[in-house]
């Protein structure tokens, strides 16, 4: 309706936009957009992976209500969002208010700051898992300068998930920095001469300019830190398994576990959809709230 | 001009189909070097110069991989003809109608008999459906310098569960109340903890399963196996709640940081790689006895796809791979335990004391049961076991409660 009204020129130019944008939308539409229905679909079934899909109503969704490891691991993964998330933003803006400085060869250490988000995620695993062994780990040699005994930190329940979390808020922690770097190099100086001329002192520029207009900056680093949180699943997979008595155990890990080991394609697909939902209702929840505070994109 | 251009296409047409292969794609489940190189600079060439119809495909799947790209291969219809796994899969793969019985094609393997009895560790619901490659055992070995530092005697290995507690106690030092040298090094986790719990339970005349697919593991047997194996950690710590880690290649008892453990063979190729000095002090014997002996083995093998599309080329390659000749070249490739009993009579086996003994351990041989929902079941097993390891639960309420949710799957 709209494409008729628009005369020969713009015709032109709405097919070479589409034209542009094709390759993208018809990869998302393949890979993303079908899978998705697809998944729906098989989470009302019994498909193992291979055969026919037989359809079993709700039965996936109302088993999974009544399982407990399934509630553990979603319990686990908020948690691990929750410890991961705070820190990630404190060190991130942090990390950023260092490398804003006028300072001569700053970009090095803003590259340096970026090299773990390029490091594969498997690699930095390894890495860590290296710095965390109780017997040659660097961790525990420092802790032994100190003498404190050793710490087995990803076999003990008490510290293997904050271990992974450490981990986590160091590959992760570069790439917020450049967020938030974006958004401190988008505050205008003339706020933070008036503040000064009106006698306002570091902390308070900081708190009253930079805190403050950097609002939706937080919010995009959060909902999309939350996304990636509740997703996590390579770092456990490799460093811990999910264990020890599955204190590590993330929901990604469980549908990993269920759809390819236990061969329950249909029932790891209804985890995935109860994941899924978790992760809109939480997103739609920030966005709401960003609406409510008035804070602008 | 017309009808010879038809002419010349329809002859061309019929030379191309008549000089096209059958194709046969085989998954080997692992990938080291010198299997690959075996494979692909010897075995593909002799196979296809014998058989110059067929094109033999090989790749080589990470074990970590490779119930995944079976998994989705087989869902996008592309799966291998034949393909490698472990014996425990078999059930499930059956039920899931993936593969084929083998059963009619037996004949055309080479001396079948030779096998002996690890053919049976196929038989699923009375039809065979693995043919076993290589295979892989569990062993006792121990440190002989630490047992002479001990004061033990270096040439006398522990032979019974109390040998074995006494041995490990002598044997464990500790600085400062922290484990410096675990006597015994025992798994507290996963997989490992599964499989080595294992052996104690039928060395203790316990089972996992009985014949229906019923747990069978949570019986006086099997509760007592646990305690004495909790025991081993928790009351009389000579071995560390946390398990012991590799250092580097070396295996802790490579490393000098057990002086008893349960090792395979791998992990004795290993030692002998990395640590040659200290290899020489590393003793083999069969596990401790309770009523009877046992050992963790288990064989990787070929099965074949149910969708296969050249099943007379699939057999012939299938019939090729596990032949008496292949099975040596595979085995010695990667320095396995080969299941046709021809097979121990081999340079590489005759020569190599340590593989010799693994041959002979065999004899107190168990595998993962046949059960469709082995996979699940193996990890639930595991997880109660090491609430009872961590002393969240009791041994008696851990079995109960695992077979309890592993009754659920049947």
């Amino acid at each position: 309706m709209l494409f008729r009204r628009l005369n020969k020129m713009q015709k032109r130019i709405a097919l070479t936009a589409f034209l542009f944008i094709a390759p993208v939308l018809i990869y998302n539409i393949i890979f993303k957009i079908i899978p998705i229905f697809i998944s729906l679909y098989l989470s009302f079934t019994d498909f193992s992976g291979f055969g026919i899909p037989n359809m079993i109503g709700f039965s996936n969704y109302t088993d999974l209500f009544g399982n407990g490891e399934f509630w553990n691991a979603v319990l686990r993964t908020m948690q691990f969002s929750v410890e991961v998330l705070p820190l990630n933003m404190l060190i991130s803006l942090l990390l950023a208010l260092l490398v804003n400085q006028s300072i001569k060869g700053i970009g090095i250490f803003r590259a340096i700051y970026y090299l773990p988000v390029i490091t594969p995620m498997v690699a930095a695993s390894m890495i860590w898992l290296w710095l965390y062994d109780p017997q040659i780990g660097v961790l525990n040699f420092i802790l032994s300068l100190f003498s404190i005994p050793p710490v087995n930190f990803l076999r003990d329940p008490n510290t293997a998930l904050h271990s992974i979390v450490a981990m986590r808020v160091w590959r992760g922690a570069g790439w917020n920095m450049l967020i938030y770097l974006a958004g401190l190099q988008g505050i205008s100086k003339n706020l933070y001469e008036a503040a000064s001329i009106d006698g306002a002192r570091t902390f308070q520029r900081f708190t009253k300019i930079t805190l403050p207009l950097l609002r939706p900056v937080h919010l995009y680093v959060l909902i999309v830190g939350l996304i990636n949180t509740l997703q996590t699943f390579t770092e456990v997979y490799v460093m811990t398994n999910g264990g020890p008595l599955e204190s590590t155990t993330t929901v990604g890990l469980l549908i990993y576990k269920t759809a390819f080991d236990y061969m329950k394609m249909g029932y790891a697909s209804a985890m995935s959809f109860i994941l899924g939902i978790l992760i809109m209702v939480l997103s739609v929840t920030g966005f709401v709230w960003r609406k409510e505070k008035g804070v602008r994109a | 001009m017309k009808k010879l251009i038809l002419v010349v296409l329809f002859v061309s047409l019929f030379l191309v189909a008549g000089l096209a292969k059958d194709r046969v794609t085989v998954w080997f489940a692992g990938t080291t070097e010198s299997l690959m190189n075996e494979v692909e600079s010897t075995m593909i060439p002799e196979f296809e110069s014998e058989n110059p119809d067929i094109e033999l495909v090989v790749e080589f799947i990470p074990w970590g991989e490779l119930s995944t790209k079976l998994t989705t291969s087989f869902a996008g219809g592309i799966g291998p003809d034949i393909f490698m796994h472990g014996q425990a899969a078999i059930a499930g793969f059956v039920e899931n109608g993936l593969i084929m019985p083998i059963d009619g094609f037996l004949s055309s393997i080479e001396d079948v008999s030779d096998f002996g009895s690890a053919i049976d560790v196929g038989i699923y619901k009375g039809e065979n459906y693995f043919i076993p490659v290589f295979g892989s055992g569990r062993l006792l070995a121990y440190r002989a310098d630490f047992f002479e530092e001990a004061g033990l005697d270096p040439e006398q290995a522990p032979d019974t569960w109390e040998q074995l507690r006494y041995f490990a106690s002598k044997t464990t030092e500790r600085v400062n109340n922290q484990i410096k040298v675990a006597g015994l090094d025992i798994p507290v986790e996963g997989q490992n903890l599964q499989q080595v719990w294992t052996s104690f339970l039928i060395e203790n005349n316990g089972s996992l399963f009985d014949d229906e697919f019923n747990p069978t593991f949570n019986s006086p047997e099997g509760v007592e196996a646990l305690e004495f194996y909790v025991d081993l950690i928790l009351k009389d710590k000579v071995a560390s709640e946390y398990g012991l880690t590799a250092i580097g290649n070396l295996a802790p008892i490579a490393a000098g940081t057990t002086a008893i453990t349960f090792i395979d063979v791998e992990t004795m190729s290993a030692a002998k790689k990395y640590a040659p000095d200290i290899y020489d002090e590393i003793k083999l014997a069969f596990p401790p006895e309770r009523y009877r002996r046992a050992g963790f083995y288990s064989f990787a093998g070929f099965m074949v796809s149910k969708s296969t599309k050249n099943l007379d080329s699939t057999i012939k390659a299938l019939s090729y791979l596990t032949s008496k000749d292949s099975i040596v070249e595979i085995n010695e490739a990667i320095g396995s335990l080969p299941p046709r009993q021809s097979a121990s009579e081999a340079e590489f086996i005759a020569s190599d004391p340590v593989l010799k003994k693994f041959v002979e351990g065999a004899k107190y041989a168990f595998g993962n049961p046949n059960v469709p929902f082995w996979v699940q079941a193996r990890d639930i097993l595991a997880k109660y076991l090491e609430r009872a390891v961590k002393g969240v639960m009791e041994p008696k309420e851990a079995l109960d409660e695992a077979a309890k949710e592993i009754i659920k799957l049947k």
